[in-house]
């Protein structure tokens, strides 16, 4: 039984890492898009999105999805919006395509796998979570 | 006694005038409540209008010049050599200028820009503001006004509001018909002197009415010709004055007039005119073909642009004439309008949306929503994601395909029949939706309702089943194509048998998708379970409990093309599901946000099974059923797919993903008689066709993390090495690589040492 403690340490961790909302990593390894349209709508998205206007901030999003579909920062970033919105099946969901379309960039995958991880703590999937966190530590 | 009889007289005088009054009050207080009910009952319901998706301009978008004009012809902007007016562009050699309009999204204003638009290789070089020649990195073009969901179950209303309308028809309709109504006040005595003065010279009994009378006359069911008619419309017409506003009344009058006869149809209203005699909504019409309408409404047979060309086109230079008169228009504007052509289009269209089959699809997603009263009377504002330059080179694929394969299989005009559906391959956007090779034709929509056995597009479910089972297969594993009798208690014997007749002995299992072996997959089906197949079917998108018996495996389940879209979209976007969307956003009559339809994806498929599936989809185009694609599109696209053929070839289906679109195609007979179809023959053809006028993007497949690539003897599936004769390249789910290994050159049956020892010890 001597574990209990510790698992409900690394619960109680779990929990604290995921409080805050998330915010868009700050330095990035890869630019995210090569094509200005996409740029200057993640920039539309980001003030919306800091500015609260998740639902318009998604819209964004997808209207940069519409010109590159296959380009994982947006899906991340669409992920970030639905954990803010509180709806963290569809964040994780998000973040899981993201990691299928990012082949290769472990920065990348890692941050999915973190927001898997938080999304998963919300929803009380602690094992789950507690897997994606140690997926995010292996990419690194 | 004098007085006295005076006092009665003067009694009985008050008496009638009192009776007068009475009956005067009530039939006036009647007239009122006609005038409101009628008036209300035409006015307060506004359809719901439906948009195409706006179209999205930034440098290095795919977009042709001619692509370009298209998309502004569906819009109604004009050619003029100097662009200022929004609404209109000129085309110089390799750019483009425009004024667009401007436009109220979801999330708020698009201002009216001026632009100019570089082309390069079939695509947007640069983007310019052309007042300021600052470089722009994206600018939405509004979109194209595609149908409405009108009231009733008469669809035949075309219902505007007053800000849809071009402002030239105001003033042709106020230069023609009723130069002081906005000063008058449902009467023009004027306009009655002039009509009484030519009434009593025998001239006519018409004329003198303002707009409020002409409207109050469309109230009455019959035309009648009395004075009596005349007094009770005069008091009617007082009466909508006092009521309702000259916007009102004006908005009114535009919907209700009466613009011609088609058979036993009736045109009412300015809307459904500019359908009818030019093919696109109202807001679009220029100022010759506004003329042309307004010059009609004195007699809209005899006037009748389509019997009487000359006719009508004298009263239309005569509408300019007095507009120019009234300084509505310019001397230049009347002399331009005055030299263009009628416009009208030979045979009026058969229904009053271009895309039937796509607004069905709209309907049945909104009516989820909301109440179908709401719908077709709250005026919302539906933007949906069709894609109307996909949505024409579908129709057209699919029309003159038909028609070369009735032809050059001497087969009768017109007993085909096809569906097509294509979305964007990520984000499950419908795109188009053909229902009929007749694209206008209203009737039955064969994309969301023709039920079909779906033949061997249930393969790659079966495939795809079974290589999730990762310790047992992989796209190596040897299957038996041997004669197969499936015997089941209370059943028939089941005898599948392959298309070429043929059996193949040990075929591998890439082989028996990619040349869509019947044996093997029945074999392979059975043993992986029917049920575990028809679990992955739903799990990948169909709704419907489907029954299932071992021919399942072959396709004997009938779906819908809508249905087969939704199971391939989820393989498409690498097994994530997202239920097709055809619309992004409802917005209320007034432009705010309602309703957002946001993208949502849902992991059913792992991606490393998805892509060993898809790879070997790849090599059914490359090497397979599907490699005659290469005569409409080159190879090095790697397009993913898989044709499927039914009994007797009843149906021709071919459903095939590019990088960035799915497209579904169905082939067959209403009657459900063969056509002597391949799904190769048949429908991928109109695949191919339809693809190559779109220029797809190439399908690059990211490979995930758990898989290498071996070499494998194609004959025996063990494994080989590079340059070896019969040995391809394959990709594995780590550790499920056969290790057992075939010398490199043909024909040696020596095996490594390895592998024998591994057989004198069993695994």
């Amino acid at each position: 039984m001597k574990w209990i403690p510790f698992l409900t340490f690394s619960a109680v961790l779990l929990l604290l890492a995921s409080c805050a909302p998330l915010q868009p990593v700050v330095q990035e390894p890869t630019p995210s898009s090569g094509n200005s349209a996409v740029i200057a709508l993640l920039g539309t998205a980001h003030n919306q999105s800091s500015s609260g206007e998740f639902e318009a901030a998604g819209a964004s999003l997808e209207r940069a999805l519409r010109i590159e579909p296959r380009n994982p920062h947006l899906w991340q970033e669409l992920a970030r919006i639905r954990f803010n919105q509180g709806q963290y099946r569809e964040a994780e969901n998000m973040a899981a395509k993201s990691n299928t379309l990012a082949a290769g960039d472990r920065y990348l995958r890692a941050e999915n796998w973190r927001i898997i991880g938080q999304a998963r703590t919300r929803l009380a999937d602690y094992q789950g979570a507690q897997a994606a966190f140690e997926r995010a530590e292996k990419e690194k | 006694m004098a007085k006295k009889r005076s006092t009665s007289k003067k009694k009985i005088f008050f008496l009638f005038v009192l009776i007068g009054l009475v009956i005067g009050t009530v039939t006036v207080a009647y007239l009122d409540s006609v005038v409101r009910d009628r008036f209300e009952g035409k006015r307060w319901k506004l359809p719901a209008r439906v948009y195409a998706r706006p179209l999205d301009i930034y440098p290095g978008r795919k977009l042709t010049p001619s692509q370009m004009i298209a998309e502004l012809a569906l819009l109604g902007y004009r050619e003029t050599p100097q662009p200022r007016e929004p609404g209109s562009f000129h085309l110089r050699p390799r750019a483009l200028e425009l004024v667009t309009r401007p436009f109220r999204f979801g999330d708020g204003l698009e201002e009216s820009r001026s632009l100019k638009i570089m082309f390069a290789d079939g695509r947007v070089q640069a983007l310019q503001n052309n007042s300021t020649q600052s470089p722009l990195q994206l600018v939405r073009i509004e979109p194209a006004l595609i149908g409405g969901i009108y009231p009733g179950k008469n669809e035949d209303r075309v219902l505007v509001k007053l800000d849809e309308v071009p402002q030239h028809v105001m003033d042709a309709l106020i230069a023609v018909e009723d130069r002081r109504f906005y000063s008058h006040h449902g009467l023009d005595p004027r306009g009655i002197a002039r009509a009484i003065f030519a009434t009593a010279s025998g001239k006519s009994v018409q004329g003198g009415s303002t707009l409020t009378q002409q409207l109050v006359k469309n109230f009455f069911l019959t035309p009648e010709r009395t004075i009596r008619r005349k007094l009770t419309e005069m008091v009617m017409a007082l009466l909508v004055e006092l009521h309702y506003s000259k916007d009102e009344i004006l908005e009114t009058y535009i919907n209700e007039v009466y613009l011609g006869q088609d058979g036993n149809r009736a045109i009412h209203g300015f809307g459904l005119a500019s359908s009818y005699y030019f093919d696109k909504p109202l807001t679009y019409l220029g100022l010759s073909e506004t003329a042309l309408l307004v010059g009609m409404l004195k007699g809209p047979s005899y006037y009748s642009p389509r019997n009487k060309p000359q006719r009508a086109l004298q009263r239309r230079n005569l509408v300019l004439d007095l507009m120019e008169k009234e300084g509505f228009i310019t001397e230049q504007q009347l002399g331009a309008a005055k030299k263009s052509p009628l416009g009208v289009i030979d045979r009026p269209p058969r229904g009053t949306s271009p895309y039937p089959a796509f607004l069905t699809l709209v309907h049945r997603q909104l009516q989820r929503d909301y109440r179908d009263e709401d719908l077709r009377s709250e005026g919302l504002q539906v933007f949906t994601t069709l894609d109307p330059q996909v949505q024409l080179s579908a129709e057209h694929a699919l029309s003159n395909r038909l028609e070369l394969i009735e032809k050059s299989r001497k087969k009768p005009a017109g007993s085909l029949q096809g569906a097509v559906l294509v979305t964007s391959a990520q984000n499950a956007e419908v795109q188009a939706v053909v229902g009929d090779r007749d694209p206008r034709y209203k009737g039955f929509n064969r994309a969301l309702d023709a039920r079909r056995p779906i033949g061997s597009l249930i393969k790659p479910v079966v495939y795809l089943t079974a290589l999730q089972d990762r310790k047992k297969y992989t796209l190596a594993t040897k299957l038996d194509d041997s004669p197969f009798v499936y015997r089941q208690a209370g059943a028939e014997d089941w005898e599948p048998g392959n298309y070429d007749h043929e059996f193949h002995e040990q075929v591998l299992l890439r082989d028996g998708l990619i040349h869509s072996y019947n044996v093997s997959t029945a074999r392979l089906g059975l043993d992986v379970g029917v049920s575990k197949v028809m679990v992955n079917l739903r799990r990948l998108g169909v709704e419907r409990a489907l029954p299932e018996f071992a021919a399942s495996l072959l396709g004997a389940n009938a779906l819908s093309p809508q249905e087969v879209t939704q199971v391939y979209q989820t393989l498409a976007s690498g097994g994530f599901r997202t239920p097709l969307r055809a619309i992004r956003e409802v917005l209320t009559a007034d432009g705010e946000p309602l309703q957002r339809y946001p993208l949502n994806v849902e992991q059913v498929i792992d991606p490393a099974s998805l892509y060993l599936l898809t790879v070997a989809m790849q090599d059914v185009v490359r090497e397979g059923t599907a490699s005659s694609l290469e005569h409409y599109l080159p190879a090095g696209l790697d397009i993913a797919g898989k044709t499927g053929t039914t009994d007797d070839f009843r149906d021709s289906w071919f459903a095939g993903i590019s990088g960035d679109r799915l497209a579904v195609v169905w082939i067959g007979r209403d009657d459900n008689e063969p056509t002597g179809l391949t799904g190769a023959s048949g429908a991928m053809t109109v695949w191919g066709k339809m693809m190559a006028s779109l220029n797809p993007e190439p399908l690059i497949l990211p490979e995930p993390d758990d898989i290498q690539r071996v070499y494998i003897d194609k004959a025996t599936g063990l494994r080989s090495a590079q340059g070896c004769s019969g040995a391809i390249e394959l990709p594995f789910i780590s550790g499920t690589a056969p290790e057992e290994a075939v010398p490199c050159g043909r024909g040696s049956v020596k095996k490594s040492f390895r592998s024998w020892f591994e057989r004198i010890f069993g695994q």
